[in-house]
């Protein structure tokens, strides 16, 4: 059969170079979706596949190409030559075209395991960060929030009126707050610095290891009443209050002590308490003073009508008119004590009195080898409206009492002196024995007497508490055992400039 | 003996194998003490790959129909590009099983605008099919650019996704 050879020789031309052009436009595609995921194993599979492409239709292309041009130009036999290895190249580039093609099934599942995993990875990145960005607002927050508690705490701690002591497992104080360090008149170096114990600031040991010992075996103590002693040897009445810290995240065991003053507020109940019962032991002493005054009256009077006449029995009534007349003066002493009676009152210089009264009483043989000084107010007269014979009554009794407190052999100070609020005081200090803390409440008891019986009548301060009552003024004592006593009168100065 | 020498000698030694492939490959003669091959193994093996490659597109297809890929536009202009390469290969198969393996058809051209088809059985039937089968790039081309169109989709359906991820 004949034919025309033009659309075989056209299609083979055209065909062969649309070939090459559409394969190397599919590898320039195969890289740009390569590219935009280079990670996707699809896509590096469809490289390849266009790859294999590109060298199938070059490689075919150029042997068409080459076959018509040498055969139009009658060089057949140099295409004969050719054709073997342009036939394999080409065989092979298409069956590795089917090599790459049958892995596609393979490579889809790897890119499908590989997505899930990048997929599950994203997510996971997700979480993290927002669980990351939920930590940090969570760490802002909680900083905040724990620096302002810390900020109240402190505040707190710096501010209060009461103690605040922390102390480690040894009761050695690690921080105190500005209330603490007035308290008990120790600097905070003094308290840290020297390994100040609690038990430091306690003027009786005793209270100290019992307060101690609740502590270790209760691990709390609540309203523990003691008394401090400041550096100045000024005490204090204080309200404990503390407990154990086992401490978090680690902290070493620690015990904490709040400490209320309550000095003031203890004494002016002490004093109430004292005033309250001695004014009705007042009022009792009166009462029955009065009841006794005039029948001891009557009997002394008839006694001393039956003296006059001089009886048979003479001893025996003076050994009754004496004991008459004792009778009388405890019972003068007490109408004294009960602020009933006759009272005079003139502008008195105190620092005379109290002058007049050290003169006397320092040539008594009792004072031989006591040692006795007196500081008075050197500044304006210390006036005050009173009775000289009583007040120098009290001076005697407080001075005699301090005799007998320092056995004898001792010091005595006597102190005048001006205080604030128009007010003279006089301070009798010894450095005797020292008064018993229990016996503190009760030694302006009248009848109290620690001296042995038939040595005092126990009516001294009591009547010495009355008089100083009468003029408006006030009898105070501190004293520690073995370390010595002061009684401390205050009186309100006269103001009439007499 | 000599460092040199025995390097020389490893050398030489290596390069027995290369010169043997290279000898073989450029200047083939008959090789008595190996396998013969005829010059009908040549044609045997290009029409092999042809049934490979007609099978691979095969199994092309029915895998991206499997995986649900062809709902995409992109890979079902891959599965329409596979389907012309079958055709191509069927339409490759056909001829050179006509003119090289059985020598059914033999074309001669006679100038530029004249050929002849000789048929052994002097069919026109099978003559006028062996010129429609040379023409065998009204397959393969098409083949080509629906491969390059199915690309070309999965470039542009890439880039709607690139853009919706920056979105959010």
């Amino acid at each position: 059969m004949t034919a025309s050879f033009i659309p075989i020789l056209a299609v083979d031309a055209f065909g062969s170079v649309s070939m090459v052009v559409i394969a190397l436009l599919t590898l320039y595609k195969a890289r740009i979706l390569r590219d935009m995921d280079p990670d996707n194993a699809v896509f590096l599979y469809l490289l390849w596949i266009s790859v294999g492409f590109t060298i199938f239709s070059v490689s075919r292309s150029f042997g068409h190409i080459l076959r018509q041009f040498l055969i139009l130009t009658s060089n057949a036999g140099t295409w004969y030559a050719i054709s073997p290895y342009s036939g394999s190249v080409n065989t092979v580039s298409f069956m590795l075209v089917g090599l790459i093609t049958l892995f596609f099934n393979q490579i889809w599942n790897i890119n499908e395991k590989i997505l899930t995993g990048r997929k599950k990875l994203e997510d996971t990145h997700v979480k993290l960060m927002d669980l990351n960005q939920t930590l940090e607002h969570k760490v802002i927050e909680r900083t905040e929030r724990l620096t302002s508690s810390e900020h109240k705490c402190r505040r707190i701690f710096e501010q209060s009126l009461d103690t605040i002591i922390v102390t480690d497992s040894e009761f050695m104080v690690l921080e105190t707050n500005p209330a603490g360090i007035e308290l008990t008149g120790f600097t905070r170096d003094e308290m840290v610095m020297g390994k100040m114990t609690v038990g430091s600031f306690f003027a009786d040991a005793s209270d100290w290891e019992r307060i101690r010992n609740k502590i270790v075996s209760k691990e709390y103590i609540l309203n523990e009443e003691a008394e401090f002693l400041k550096p100045d040897n000024e005490s204090l009445l204080v309200l404990i209050t503390g407990g154990v810290d086992y401490g978090a995240f680690g902290c070493a065991k620690s015990h904490h002590f709040i400490i209320k003053n309550v000095n003031e507020k203890r004494q002016m109940e002490r004093q109430i308490a004292q005033a309250d019962k001695l004014a009705a032991l007042g009022e009792l002493s009166a009462g029955v003073a009065h009841e006794i005054n005039n029948p001891l009256g009557i009997i002394l009077g008839y006694t001393q009508l039956l003296l006059k006449q001089e009886p048979e029995h003479k001893e025996d009534l003076k050994i009754i008119e004496k004991h008459v007349k004792n009778c009388k003066t405890v019972v003068s002493d007490l109408l004294s004590f009960s602020r009933k009676g006759t009272f005079e009152l003139t502008v008195v210089d105190i620092n005379k009195v109290v002058d007049g009264v050290v003169k006397f009483l320092s040539n008594h043989s009792d004072f031989r080898n006591i040692e006795m000084s007196l500081n008075p107010y050197t500044g304006d007269r210390l006036n005050i409206l009173g009775n000289e014979q009583e007040l120098a009554q009290v001076m005697v009794n407080l001075v005699i009492n301090a005799c007998h407190a320092v056995d004898g052999k001792g010091h005595i100070d006597i102190i005048t002196r001006k205080a604030e609020n128009d007010m003279i005081l006089v301070l009798v200090k010894d450095n005797g024995k020292g008064i018993k803390k229990k016996n503190l409440p009760r030694i302006f008891d009248p009848f109290f007497t620690t001296k042995p019986v038939g040595q005092g009548t126990g009516l001294g301060l009591s009547v010495g508490y009355g008089i100083i009552k009468r003029h408006h003024g006030d009898i105070k004592v501190k004293s520690t055992e073995g370390k010595g006593t002061v009684f401390t009168i205050s009186l309100p100065s006269d103001k009439s400039k007499a | 003996m000599p460092e040199k020498n025995l390097n020389s000698l490893g050398l030489f030694l290596k390069s027995i194998p290369l010169t043997a492939v290279a000898g073989l490959i450029l200047i083939p003669v008959n090789g008595y003490a190996t396998q013969l091959h005829s010059s009908l193994e040549g044609i045997t093996t290009h029409q092999v790959g042809h049934l490979f490659f007609l099978f691979s597109m095969v199994v092309l297809i029915f895998t991206i129909t499997g995986k649900g890929l062809d709902k995409q536009k992109g890979w079902r202009l891959i599965q329409y590009s596979a389907f012309f390469f079958i055709l191509w290969n069927l339409d490759a198969i056909a001829a050179h099983f006509f003119d090289n393996q059985i020598h059914a058809v033999k074309m001669e051209i006679i100038s530029l605008g004249e050929m002849r088809i000789i048929t052994n059985n002097g069919s026109s039937m099978l003559a006028m099919s062996y010129y429609v089968l040379k023409m065998d790039h009204l397959l393969c081309v098409p083949a080509m650019l629906f491969l390059y169109r199915g690309l070309s989709n999965l470039v542009e359906d890439q880039k709607k996704i690139i853009a919706r991820k920056d979105l959010t």
